[in-house]
């Protein structure tokens, strides 16, 4: 099931840009691998568990996946063929609001290889130009 | 293992000296310690990079400044692609020293044939010991970690002499069974959470 919050203050939120790079979320921490947006946007609830399973099923038993973002932001939509106004749309889905560096997902307990393997397979799912990356030497 | 860097002095200090110094193919560094005044040093980008690959702590710094140094702070861009800046601190080799050093897994952990897996929770430790003999990682030796074991911090081996910081009964890792795939639950219409005073506000309503 796609992520979402549980409670929230406002159903709806205002777009808002993104802008600067991130500066919390930037490094891994959990895993040994990461997989980092070089790019700013949002990615969708159902993208992530998009990712997820591509993921899992890779490495399924061996190591430990961990995501690092949350879609905590509600974006509306009016439906088709419905005529200006009548104020803002309902809410349709939930995002992710992603700086570039932030590091999306992380795995540990599995070689350099096999991480990279996985990576680019869950790549493939993201909406944004991404890398890999390793933990940063202390 | 000791690295070697080829410092030059900077005569220019501030945002805009540093980045043509990096412009340069250099990295901006400042060398501090042992009540001596402060010196801001250049050093090849080449150089540094490969002493943070290897892991190194401890430098020796030669050219324009010749003293040993450890490497106290190194600052990233935000996209970790390259190192902004050195903080060096000069020491002597009978000086102790603290540092934050990586822990590094060693062996095949009898666990994982047993159907676990290794979850390592912590990755660094806080250690003290004489400079002279600072490691670059601590190892870990997971040959003998079997199913639902772990290793704590006072479980590690440490060199003589040397001393953690960090609390003993921290969990470094441990070997869990593999937990079972979960069942994709079938969800029909997607909910929408729950409204944050809204409740509260229905229910005085109702009274």
């Amino acid at each position: 099931m796609a992520l979402m919050p549980k409670r929230v203050k406002h159903r709806k939120s205002q777009r808002r840009r993104i802008k600067g790079n991130a500066t919390r979320g930037n490094r891994v921490v959990f895993g040994d691998f990461g997989l980092q947006a070089l790019q700013g946007g949002w990615i969708k609830a159902q993208t992530i568990e998009a990712g997820r399973i591509a993921a899992q099923q890779y490495v399924r038993g061996e190591g430990r996946l961990y995501i690092r973002i949350f879609p905590h932001k509600s974006v509306t939509s009016t439906p088709l063929e419905t005529r200006m106004g009548k104020g803002k749309g309902e809410p349709d889905f939930w995002a992710a609001v992603v700086k570039p560096g932030t590091i999306l997902y992380e795995l540990s307990g599995v070689t350099e290889a096999q991480a990279r393997v996985c990576f680019a397979r869950l790549a493939h799912k993201m909406p944004l130009p991404v890398r890999f990356v390793k933990r940063r030497p202390a | 293992m000791t690295d070697v860097l080829e410092v030059t002095v900077r005569e220019n200090v501030g945002s805009h000296a540093a980045k043509r110094v990096r412009g340069a193919g250099a990295v901006p560094a400042v060398l501090y310690g042992h009540n001596q005044p402060n010196v801001h040093l250049a050093v090849p980008a080449d150089q540094v990079d490969a002493a943070i690959r290897h892991g190194t702590k401890m430098v020796e710094l030669q050219g324009a400044v010749r003293d040993t140094a450890l490497i106290r702070e190194v600052q990233w861009d935000a996209l970790g692609f390259e190192i902004l800046h050195l903080d060096l601190t000069r020491v002597s080799a009978t000086e102790t020293v603290r540092v934050i050093l990586p822990l590094e897994l060693r062996g095949e952990a009898p666990g994982a044939k047993e159907g676990g897996i290794i979850e390592q929770q912590l990755h660094e430790v806080e250690f003290e010991c004489a400079a002279a003999a600072l490691p670059e990682k601590l190892e870990v030796n997971v040959n003998h970690l079997h199913l639902d074991q772990e290793i704590r911090v006072s479980d590690l081996v440490l060199p003589e002499g040397a001393k953690v910081l960090t609390d003993p009964d921290e969990l470094v890792l441990h070997c869990v069974p593999t937990a079972p795939v979960a069942e994709e639950e079938e969800v029909g219409e997607a909910a929408e959470p729950e409204l944050i005073g809204r409740r509260e506000e229905a229910e005085e309503e109702a009274e």
